[in-house]
């Protein structure tokens, strides 16, 4: 293994060479990949991500990133979850036991477990699920009550439903054409949940999704008047701050501060209420 | 042992690959994954008067073998550049060299003598030529008077060697290069992006915010050896090439055909390790092809008779 790694602060991050140990076809054109890379495995939290080099030849030309959807310190791996949606994704898809990726990581600002939470509730829309089994993880291990929350388009979009089953949380879901769960959307089921009471102080909310469903949850959580973190995904290149193309845009930006959030190294994952999210 | 170093007027290298600006931050971004001082030269993300915040998103949009930007030379501005960004720099053994950008001549003027105060600044590279961020219009080098007005007042105003960072978007870029050549420039690095387009055919919009944005990678590198060919045929002053330079195959086209130096750009978002991959490169070509300094290879083109 090929670990170039020296920490600078809090930047832990590395470029590796990771075998593939195993990749399976979840459901649909959604993958699982489980990648070796000890250092990243070590120092990875819930809503980082990693930065692929899918092929050594240039199409695709840039790196992808995937958030780190679970990781075995112990075994030294981590994986990572992803959807076909064109070539570099399907050339992944194609992957064998043994191949290697290039990889950078980890990478960004993770998820924030909030002083005082009690009950965490996990939403995830589509493929925003990766993170959010990481955190589910991490939040179950520190005593955390955790309620999740899944919706997708249908029953082929769905994702380790089992794996958050086996972890003594509470799982709805909710699909667009009722293939699986209960037919509807997610943002309505967890209104309803809400509706039916909690401890203001003690509840904080976790998304990850496209942007309109966070647009969604960043509406919920000032209605209810609760705390909540959203991880967005965004064009990216290089995925630690040099290229500078991945902004955001700063919610109500005081005087002298800047107006745009990098994704790459701010984020993704931001406050509900840090950034706007346009589109 | 190969001799790698080389010289840009008054400017001596240690190896003829740096990186270019707005493609390795201000070093300190990349330092856990890449040796910096392997580097010839660290050419920091441009600095302006004042900070910008950039353009808004979205910024890119990734093509095959390439990718267009339009950051709008998002920065810290001068004074957070001195006071946070360059203690770090003064730290590496490589020579650093500071791109600077404005609107006006006396932005250029004003950023180079705030920066003559500070130690630890190797030279100044010129950018008249980014195409996202433009006066009227037009970018700065695609004037020949005005880069050389521009030129000439910066030199006036420092003994720091001087790099002039020329746009590939115009019909002669040798007599931009020119202009440069006769107002005391050390160097002429080319080429800054193409000027590029893409539209998203759902929505109707373009790709990026601004519209046209810079057009960068391994796509353009046959456009910009062509570039870098007019301007050493036609001018006496060092060249470093840039544009779509991915690995060592792609420095040493550059070199052979003239440019004393290169620059890695795009590259570095993909492998920040390219630039040092590339320093190996050479040593292992030389030595493999019996050449003892790459100086011997710069500019050893072979024309068809």
């Amino acid at each position: 293994m090929n670990e170039e790694s020296v920490s600078v602060g809090q930047d832990y991050k590395c470029i590796d060479d990771c075998a593939v140990l195993s990749i399976e076809n979840l459901s649909g054109d959604v993958y699982c990949m489980r990648l070796a890379g000890r250092h990243i495995a070590h120092q990875c939290s819930p809503g980082q991500f990693v930065n692929l080099k899918v092929t050594q030849q240039y199409i695709p030309f840039l790196r992808k990133p995937f958030s780190v959807c679970r990781r075995d310190k112990e075994a030294g791996w981590f994986e990572i979850l992803w959807k076909i949606v064109g070539t570099g994704t399907a050339a992944m898809a194609r992957a064998k036991p043994g191949d290697t990726f290039n990889v950078i990581g980890p990478l960004g600002r993770g998820y924030r477990e909030p002083q005082n939470m009690t009950t965490a509730i996990l939403v995830g829309g589509g493929l925003g699920i990766a993170p959010l089994l990481f955190l589910c993880e991490e939040l179950r291990r520190n005593g955390v009550h955790v309620e999740v929350f899944f919706g997708a388009r249908s029953a082929s979009d769905l994702a380790m439903v089992d794996v958050f089953q086996e972890m003594d949380v509470t799982v709805t879901i909710t699909t667009e054409d009722g293939s699986a769960g209960t037919r509807g959307v997610i943002t309505e089921a967890l209104i309803e949940r809400l509706n039916t009471g909690f401890d203001i102080e003690r509840v904080h909310l976790f998304s990850c999704g496209p942007t309109r469903f966070l647009q969604s949850m960043i509406h919920i959580t000032e209605t209810f008047g609760i705390e909540g973190q959203i991880a967005i995904e965004t064009m990216m290149a290089c995925g630690f701050g040099i290229c500078v193309g991945c902004p955001v845009r700063a919610r109500e930006p005081k005087p002298g501060e800047k107006q745009y959030k990098l994704t790459c190294i701010e984020g993704p994952v931001f406050g509900a209420r840090e950034v706007v999210l346009d589109g | 042992m190969v001799d790698l170093s080389t010289k840009l007027g008054r400017l001596s290298l240690k190896n003829p690959v740096l990186v270019a600006s707005g493609t390795f931050g201000y070093g300190r971004e990349s330092e856990p994954l890449v040796d910096l001082n392997a580097l010839g030269a660290l050419i920091t993300k441009s600095v302006s008067l004042e900070p910008r915040d950039g353009n808004p998103p979205p910024r890119i949009f990734e093509l095959p073998a390439g990718m267009l930007n339009s950051i709008g030379l998002a920065n810290v501005g001068v004074e957070a550049f001195v006071r946070e960004k360059l203690p770090f720099l003064r730290t590496l053994d490589t020579t650093v060299v500071v791109n600077i950008a404005g609107r006006t001549a006396d932005e250029y003027l004003a950023v180079v003598r705030r920066l003559e105060e500070e130690q630890g600044i190797d030279g100044y590279e010129l950018n008249f030529s980014c195409p996202n961020v433009k006066k009227g219009g037009l970018e700065f080098s695609q004037d020949p008077r005005l880069t050389a007005s521009v030129t000439q007042a910066v030199r006036d105003a420092t003994e720091r060697p001087l790099i002039i960072k020329l746009t590939p978007n115009v019909t002669r870029v040798s007599d931009v290069a020119q202009a440069t050549a006769e107002s005391g420039a050390d160097a002429v690095s080319l080429i800054n992006t193409l000027l590029g387009f893409a539209v998203d055919v759902k929505t109707r919009r373009p790709r990026i915010h601004t519209g046209t944005a810079g057009y960068s990678g391994l796509a353009i590198k046959p456009v910009a050896l062509a570039k870098v060919l007019e301007v050493v045929q036609h001018v006496d002053i060092p060249v470093i090439g840039i544009g779509g330079i991915m690995g060592v195959n792609d420095a040493l086209e550059f070199l052979i055909t003239g440019a004393c130096a290169i620059q890695v750009g795009t590259a570095n978002f993909i492998d920040p390790c390219t630039g040092q991959k590339i320093v190996q490169g050479l040593i292992d070509y030389c030595a493999a092809n019996r050449i003892g300094a790459v100086s011997e290879l710069i500019g050893s083109l072979k024309m068809w008779s």
